[in-house]
């Protein structure tokens, strides 16, 4: 049933992965520890072929265990682009000696992380980055640095703490990262190709990307209406039970529809290895899940009306998370300063308060004081 | 096709080089940078979950997180503006005196003393070329 290309002698998939984890984290740690300041000089060109090399691995690594990049996404290569960008330049900020050159470094880093948070769909967030981080925090690093501009040799910059036994410490914590996020993906290894039977009989060889589920178009588009409309159920004014009750039974007669159909495509699925559970698995559980926050919501009618919106408001979450990548409302701005301000005024009011403090306690800390005499 | 698995794997070596940092070096300054390098993979953990899960709560967690570390960089300043005024160094090993009884002092590491700087003396603008005895000379008498 498998790819009859595959090499005979081919490494099982998660110990190559492994493998991988294992020589991108000790190439990086390699290079890292060379490029690090120390008195008796560093070896530049060789740290960094080594960190580079290890950068190389680490985005083998995610292309085989995570899923191979469409070549005409565009927002695929700016992610890589973004990432790359930020780990390089966060390579740049550890073993920099000059700490001002490290406070620009670090602002690339921030202006790289905000890219790929406006592809996360968080542009505000980026934008708040942007001012908070490039605009103030390095500036005031800046400021301090200047105040208090070292003369002569610095050991501070010119030596390092156990580089060994950190870095060291730094790339196992990685290298373990990352092998839990690979044992925990969702689905089998991707690029080996697999013969899906779909309804009606009809075979089709597929390469399976990350996080697509194997849902048809259709089941996605139909999941993505249920859940806008249980969002509007969630959030919606009904004068009496009965309305909002009816409500929700149209829509769970709908979802009902949708579950049945993902249900009777996956429920018996060839399996072609053993440690390899078939395409769909993933899909099945979700759909499993969403079938018991259904139920979860016929039970809450019965109870008070919070405990049935909220119950909505899970199922919502399960639905979208069937979907495989769910979808973030627009108006990103206006949704944002409406969740701060109905739903986290608290964590509102806390970030305020502790802005003050910290006010103070910097004019109080810093501020120098009238010497008793 | 990328998923939220991309953007974690980013987070923890983003988060993965701040440790390094910050276990590693020696100026205040630099392991506060990497520090906030640590949030910032934090921060973006938060952001692709929020995308993953459909709603913004993940979003205002990460607006939060940003303004604890905008604080916690006033405060850090505020600190090392009163350390170097005492010590006149931005060293974190300069202040191994405050450690507890047991814990023994980290060892410096092996290498030649730092040799000081050779001190930069001002230079002339170097003058432009000689003139040639030419046609000139006998004008000069």
């Amino acid at each position: 049933m498998h790819d009859v290309t595959m090499p005979l002698f081919a490494e099982p998939p998660t110990t190559s992965s492994a493998s991988q984890v294992v020589l991108a984290c000790a190439m990086g740690a390699a290079g890292i520890f060379l490029l690090l300041p120390r008195p008796s000089g560093r070896k530049v060109a060789l740290g960094t072929f080594l960190a580079l090399a290890g950068l190389g691995v680490m985005a083998t690594f995610m292309l085989d265990a995570f899923g191979k990049p469409e070549k005409d996404d565009v927002g695929t290569w700016l992610f890589y682009l973004f990432a790359t960008g930020a780990v390089g330049f966060a390579g740049v900020l550890v073993a920099q000696r000059n700490p001002a050159r490290g406070a620009i470094a670090f602002a690339f880093v921030v202006l790289n992380v905000c890219g790929l948070f406006v592809l996360l769909a968080a542009p505000f967030l980026a934008a708040a980055s942007v001012v908070v981080y490039a605009g103030a925090i390095i500036v005031t690093f800046l400021f301090v640095l200047m105040l208090s501009h070292a003369r002569g040799h610095s050991p501070e910059n010119d030596r390092t703490r156990e580089p060994l036994l950190g870095t060291l410490a730094a790339f196992a914590f990685i290298g373990l990262v990352l092998f839990g996020l690979y044992e925990s993906r969702p689905e089998y290894p991707f690029d080996v190709s697999v013969k899906v039977i779909d309804g009606v009989g009809h075979e089709a060889t597929a390469i399976s990307p990350v996080p697509t589920l194997p849902l048809t178009p259709h089941d996605k588009l139909a999941l993505e209406q249920i859940a806008r409309k249980l969002a509007d159920v969630a959030d919606g004014d009904y004068t009496t039970a009965k309305q909002f009750v009816d409500a929700t039974e149209s829509i769970r007669v709908e979802l009902g529809g949708v579950l049945g159909g993902i249900d009777g495509r996956y429920r018996y699925l060839p399996r072609d290895r053993s440690d390899i559970p078939p395409p769909g698995t993933w899909a099945l559980d979700r759909a499993r899940d969403v079938e018991r926050k259904s139920k979860a919501v016929e039970n809450a009618l019965t109870r008070s009306p919070n405990d049935a919106r909220q119950a909505v408001r899970q199922l919502r979450e399960a639905v979208l998370l069937l979907r495989g990548s769910s979808e973030l409302p627009a108006r990103n701005v206006a949704n944002l300063g409406y969740l701060l301000y109905s739903e986290h005024l608290l964590a509102v009011e806390l970030a305020g308060t502790l802005l003050l403090v910290a006010t103070i306690g910097a004019v109080a800390i810093a501020g120098r004081k009238a010497v008793p005499a | 096709m990328i998923g939220v698995w991309h953007y974690l794997a980013v987070a923890a070596v983003l988060f993965g080089l701040g440790l390094v940092g910050f276990l590693t070096r020696r100026n205040l300054i630099t392991m506060f940078l990497c520090a906030e390098l640590m949030l910032q993979g934090v921060v973006l953990n938060l952001v692709a979950f929020s995308k993953f899960h459909g709603n913004l709560s993940g979003q205002v967690f990460g607006l939060v997180v940003i303004t604890v570390a905008a604080c916690e960089a006033g405060m850090a300043m505020a600190l090392f503006v009163l350390l170097y005024r005492r010590a006149k160094t931005l060293d974190a090993s300069d202040w191994q005196g405050v450690r507890e009884d047991q814990i023994p002092a980290a060892p410096e590491e092996a290498g030649p003393p730092m040799a000081e700087p050779a001190p930069a003396y001002p230079t002339l603008t170097p003058a432009g070329a000689r003139p040639s005895a030419g046609e000139e000379a006998p004008a000069r008498v």
